[in-house]
This record gives structure tokens, sequence and C-alpha cells, in this order.
């Protein structure tokens, strides 16, 4: 039986070692960080969110966004994030400490979101893009009334608020803005 | 050292074969029997969310909007087909090695009722209210604890029918298998604490999301069908392992370092970097399980026509193509953990391309061979149409190869003729999924007596 304990502490080890040092690592270094400013008596970043982007986000995630956008810029020696215009800076764990649920993402079908509200001028831009059309259909029609999808319900209203709420185009101190 | 460890070949004893068998048919056959249903459902649920992606297929339907089909059909592939036919084909194999019989079927029966419910309650779930951010985590948070459980009663049985097996013999399958469950269990349990019921702070909560993606990946998914990979190999080419003394290398390797690879998918995400580059290096140390496997399994298929031998049985044709295309996807996940190579592959289909390879033509390919020579001994009847296991192999061979040729040649950028190819490829799997079903259900329906009655058939 010598072999089987063995066997089951080891496989137990196994899959508690790298939980142990990268999930619980990652947590003693990122838990303690919070809101701060980016330099001395500056405003302290990330902003709060608006009550509305709460609500939205709530959409963001029911209608599963997550499958097709990332929220996360790469720093400028891992990729073209920056240099293709998705940010001003790389996303640092501190942008999402205000965050209940992270809406990182991993596949891009659509362009990355982390600075959308920072790129978006009108409201009306906003409802063009989560209406999605292509070739005149659109992909969430269901979120809109009208005969030309262009009365936005609640749900839309809040998930435009929460996309304009999307920046992270202030300086940071691990990542200030040149 | 016993004679089997020293000759790589599984220990069994025909003459028991049966009277091992009998006590298992009614969980194994309610697990397996799920399973195939899930396997149907999810690929029908892939062949609509592909069709989702098209702009014919946008609709003003909430419910079969692509990220909720996507979630839904992930889960079913995931826990519905691959997790119930393991804990069937698992439990029968290391009855099987260790000379178990089963007493308490019930339990495992139970178990596996109640992680159908749980599924059953999840999918809805998913598909009405939406999926979360976490794949492979997106259930309700009450239904967790419920799949911990089920999976306790259901699922760790290989652990017990090898604790108590006779003799001190043991088998690198049964190491394998065994070791898998108990990793599962516990990285299931972990995951809901740090993403769903206590969430870790901020970004730490990817880091423990992609933990135990690899971890039930890898250890519970992968390291299941190489262990049927082990048994089938030696089974079938009724020979040793090639390099067999090298099996617990190749385990320990394997469980060791798997759970490592973990952030090497999130390689310029904003966690700490000594995260990203224990991800890189993990998978890199993951080439060293990777040769290891390949020499004991592949060496073995490559002497004296195993390769013909594999080809011309139904059960290891299937399983040689399975333990191919794991080993193939674990050598692509190491170069993909390039930093410089990384770059130019992240956030593409590039991921897509490796999942299929892994889970479809690897693990679900692996469970086809499996079942095809458990079902028979464990329900008393043959399988009846040799037209629908060829249909069978050939659709879903050629659906997972479809699928990751059209997903490896979009990360570039989305082509509509690939995405054709993806779409063709999808329905083939769906129609070699039915054949399978199809097939299954008969045998199971055709259900002859227990196959006490005529010891050592095959
Ligand atoms: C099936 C994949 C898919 C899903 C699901 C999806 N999107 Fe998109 N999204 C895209 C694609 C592709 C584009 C680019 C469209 C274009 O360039 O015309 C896009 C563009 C956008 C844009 C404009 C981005 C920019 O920089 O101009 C926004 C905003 C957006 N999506 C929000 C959403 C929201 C909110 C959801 C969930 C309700 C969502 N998307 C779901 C694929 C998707």
């Amino acid at each position: 039986m010598k072999n089987f304990r063995y066997l089951v502490l080891g496989a137990l080890a196994a899959t508690a070692l790298p939980f142990l040092g990268l999930v619980v690592g990652a947590q003693a270094q990122l838990g303690p960080l919070g809101r701060a400013p980016a330099e001395e008596g500056g405003p302290l970043m990330p902003p709060l969110e608006p009550g509305q982007a709460v609500q939205g986000r709530e959409v963001y995630l029911s209608l599963g966004c997550v499958s097709c956008h990332t929220q996360q810029v790469r720093p400028a020696g891992q990729g073209r994030d920056i240099a293709g215009g998705l940010g001003a800076r790389p996303s640092v764990a501190r942008d999402y400490v205000l965050q209940p649920v992270v809406l990182l993402g991993d596949r891009r079908r659509g362009p990355d979101l982390a600075n959308y509200g920072a790129r978006i001028k009108d409201d009306d831009g906003v409802h063009r893009a989560i209406l999605h059309r292509v070739e005149g259909r659109d992909q969430f029609a269901f979120l809109y009334s009208g005969a030309k999808h262009e009365v936005p319900s609640d749900r839309a209203i809040a998930l435009a608020a929460y996309l304009r709420s999307l920046r992270q185009d202030y300086p940071s101190p691990e990542a200030p803005l040149k | 050292m016993t004679q089997e460890q020293r000759s790589g070949r599984p220990d069994e004893d025909r003459a028991r074969v049966s009277r091992v068998d009998a006590p298992l048919r009614g969980p194994f056959l309610l697990l397996f029997g799920s399973a195939v249903l899930w396997l149907t459902l999810g690929s029908a649920l892939s062949l609509v969310a592909a069709f989702k992606l098209l702009p014919a297929g946008f609709g003003s339907c909430e419910w079969t909007s692509f990220g909720r089909l996507e979630a839904a059909a992930r889960n079913a592939f995931f826990y519905g087909w691959a997790g119930n036919a393991l804990f069937a084909l698992n439990l029968w194999l290391l009855s099987q090695l260790g000379r178990f019989e089963i007493r308490n079927g019930w339990m495992a029966a139970i178990g596996g009722l109640f992680w159908n419910l749980a599924l059953i309650w999840s999918t809805v779930s998913v598909i009405i209210s939406g999926p979360g951010a976490y794949a492979l985590l997106d259930f309700p948070a009450g239904a967790g604890p419920v799949l911990a459980v089920a999976f306790a009663l259901a699922g760790l049985w290989p652990v017990v029918a090898y604790a108590k097996r006779p003799t001190g013999h043991s088998f690198a399958g049964q190491w394998f298998v065994v070791a898998a469950a108990v990793s599962f269990l516990l990285a299931f349990v972990l995951a809901q604490v740090t993403v769903v019921w206590a969430p870790a702070a901020g970004v730490a909560q990817a880091v423990a999301h992609s933990w135990y993606v690899r971890t039930a990946t890898l250890l519970w998914l992968g390291g299941s069908a190489l262990g049927l990979g082990y048994y089938f190999v030696s089974k079938v080419l009724a020979r040793p392992l090639h390099a067999y003394y090298l099996a617990s290398v190749a385990f320990w390797t394997y469980f060791l370092f798997a759970g490592w690879t973990a952030p090497a998918s999130l390689i310029g995400s904003p966690v700490p970097l000594w995260v990203q580059s224990a991800g890189v290096v993990g998978s890199m140390m993951m080439l060293v399980p990777v040769l290891l496997v390949g020499l004991n399994l592949l060496g073995a298929l490559s002497q004296e026509g195993g390769w013909s031998r594999a080809w011309n049985s139904t059960a290891l044709r299937f399983i040689s193509v399975g333990v191919v295309a794991i080993l193939f996807s674990l050598v692509l996940a190491a170069w993909a953990a390039d930093r410089s190579v990384n770059a130019a592959l992240r956030f593409t289909s590039f991921a897509e391309g490796q999942g299929v390879l892994l889970l479809y033509a690897g693990v679900s390919m692996t469970i086809f061979g499996a079942a095809y020579a458990a079902l028979p001994r464990v329900s008393g009847s043959r399988w009846p149409s040799a037209a629908a296991i060829h249909t069978h192999f050939w659709a879903s061979f050629l659906g997972a190869v479809g699928s990751a040729v059209s997903a490896f040649a979009q990360i570039g950028g989305a082509s509509q003729t690939m995405a054709f190819v993806g779409l063709v490829s999808t329905g083939l799997l769906l129609a070699g999924h039915l054949a399978f079903a199809a097939n299954t259900f008969a045998t199971l329906l055709k259900g002859s007596p227990a196959p006490e009655s005529h010891p050592a058939q095959d």
C-alpha cells in the first residue's frame, strides 16, 4: 500500500504546488494593491465607476461579449497593441482593482476594448458598435427596438455607459504616460 | 519489481474479466449513455454557434447569441461528454487491471445522476441568463458544490479500485488514471473558492482561472486519455511498451509540470512578470514528458508493424490518432509559449486550433477507441454496425483536422473560405458523433444479459 499512498499524495502535491506558487503567490502580491495617485497629491486612479456602468458590466457579462473582445493592452515589446492604437500605455494590474470580475478575455474576434471609452466620440457611435451591423444584419438587434433598431433598451443604455467608461488613459505609478 | 513492471504489459486475468464487468454494468451504461447524449448536444450547439458567426446567423434571439452557445457547447463537451465518459471508462479500466468488483455501484450511479442534473441546470442557466467571465467555470454559484460532491461519488472509483487491488502490481496506465481523478477534484474545489466564492484580487482571478483550465484539461482529461493510451497500446499490440522503465519518469514529469504551464496563456497580460515566466518555463519543461510518453507509446507502435496492427484494431485506430494529437498539441503549446512567437499568436484563432487538436483529435478520439473495446464487454452485445464505425472514424478525424486547419489558417485574419471549411468540419464532427450515438444506443438496446455466462469472450 506504500505505493498507493505515494501515488495519491504525489498527485495531490503535483496539483497543489502550481496553485500555491502561482495563484497564492499572485494573490499575495496583488491583494494589497489599491487605487493610487500617479504622483504626490494627484487624483486616485483608477476612477470610481459610474453606477450605470456597473449595471452595464452585467449586460456585457451576460451576453458573452468576452468571447470576442479582450480588455488588455500588452506592453510595447509584446505584440503590436500599442503600435496598433489600442492604448497609450500597457495595462497594469492596478487598472483592474475596482472590478469585481475581471474581463481580460483571451480571444480577439473584435478589437480590444480596454480604451474604447477613450476613442469613441458620441453615444450614437457606441450604439452602432453594439449592434454589430454586417451586410445589413444586426448581431445584437434584441437590445433595440424600432424599424432600424434605433431605440436603445435600458440594457443597451447601461451597456453603452459601461463601454464609455472603459479607459486606461490616465497615468499610473506602474505605467506613466509619456 | 514485479513481472508486470518489468515487462510493461498490463496485469490482467482474462478469465475473471467478465466477473469484474458484470456489477459495473448499471453505472457504466448510465454514465456512458449520458456522455453520448452530451456529445451530440454539444456538437449540435457548436454547429449553431459556428453559424452564428456569419451575418446570416445574426438573430433577434438573445438565447442563441454566440457567446452563450459557445459557452454551453464547451461545457457540454468538457464536463458532459469527456467527464461522464471518463467516469465510466476509468472505472472500467481500473476494475479490469485491479480485478476490482465494484459493490456500491449505486453510489457511482447517484454521483452520475447529480453530475448530470447540475450540468443541465448550468446549461439552461448559461443559455437563459448568460455565461460568466471565466470559461469552464461558468456555472451558477450553487452548481459548483453539487458537481464537486457528484465527482467524489462518480469519479473517485479508480482510486478505490487501485487501493483494493489484490497484488502489489501496478501498470503505468493505472497511475495516470488515479492521479487524474484526485487532481481534478482538488483543482475544481480550489478554483471554485478562488474564482467563484471568494474571488482572488483583480487579475489574480485570471491566474487562478488559467491554472484551473490547464489542470482540468491536461491532468484530468489529458492524464486519463494517456492512461487509456498506455493500456490499449500494449494490450492490442500484445507486447511490452518501448522503454517501459521510463514510464514512471514520464508519468511524474507530466503531472509535476502540467500545472505550471498555466500562465503561458497570460503572456503580455497585466499579471506579474514572474508568473508569466513560470508559464513559459513550465511549457518548455512539458517537452520532457511528451518525449518520454512518445518513446513509450509511439516507440511501441513503430516496432514490428505496430502501426498497421493499430490500423486494423478499431480501438487502437482511434487511440493512436488520439495519442499523436495530444502529444503534437503539447509541442505546439511549448512553441507558442516562446515570447516572440506568442506575441504574434496570442488572441488569435491559434488557441482554438490547438484546443481542437488536444480535445477533439486527442482526448475525444482516445475515449472513442476505449469505448469501442469496453462497451461490448460491459453490455454483452457487439457493435451492430461496422459502417457506422467507419463513418464515425472518418467524420470525426476529418472534422477535427478540418477544424484545426481552419483555425490555424485564420491566425493572420478571418477568411471567408476558411470560415466555411470550419463550418463544414463542425458539421462533419456532428455527423460522426451522430453515427457513434446511433451505434451506441443500438448496442445498449440490444443489451443481451450480462456476459457472466460466456467468460473470456474476445
Ligand atoms: C462574434 C464575435 C463578437 C461578439 C460576441 C461581440 N463582438 Fe463586438 N465586435 C466584433 C467584431 C468582429 C467587431 C469589429 C466590427 C467592425 O470592425 O466592423 C466588433 C466591434 C465592437 C466594438 C467597436 C470597437 C471599436 O474599437 O470600434 C464594440 C464597442 C463592441 N464590438 C462591443 C461589443 C459588445 C458590448 C458585445 C456584447 C454585447 C460584443 N461586442 C460582442 C465581434 C464580436
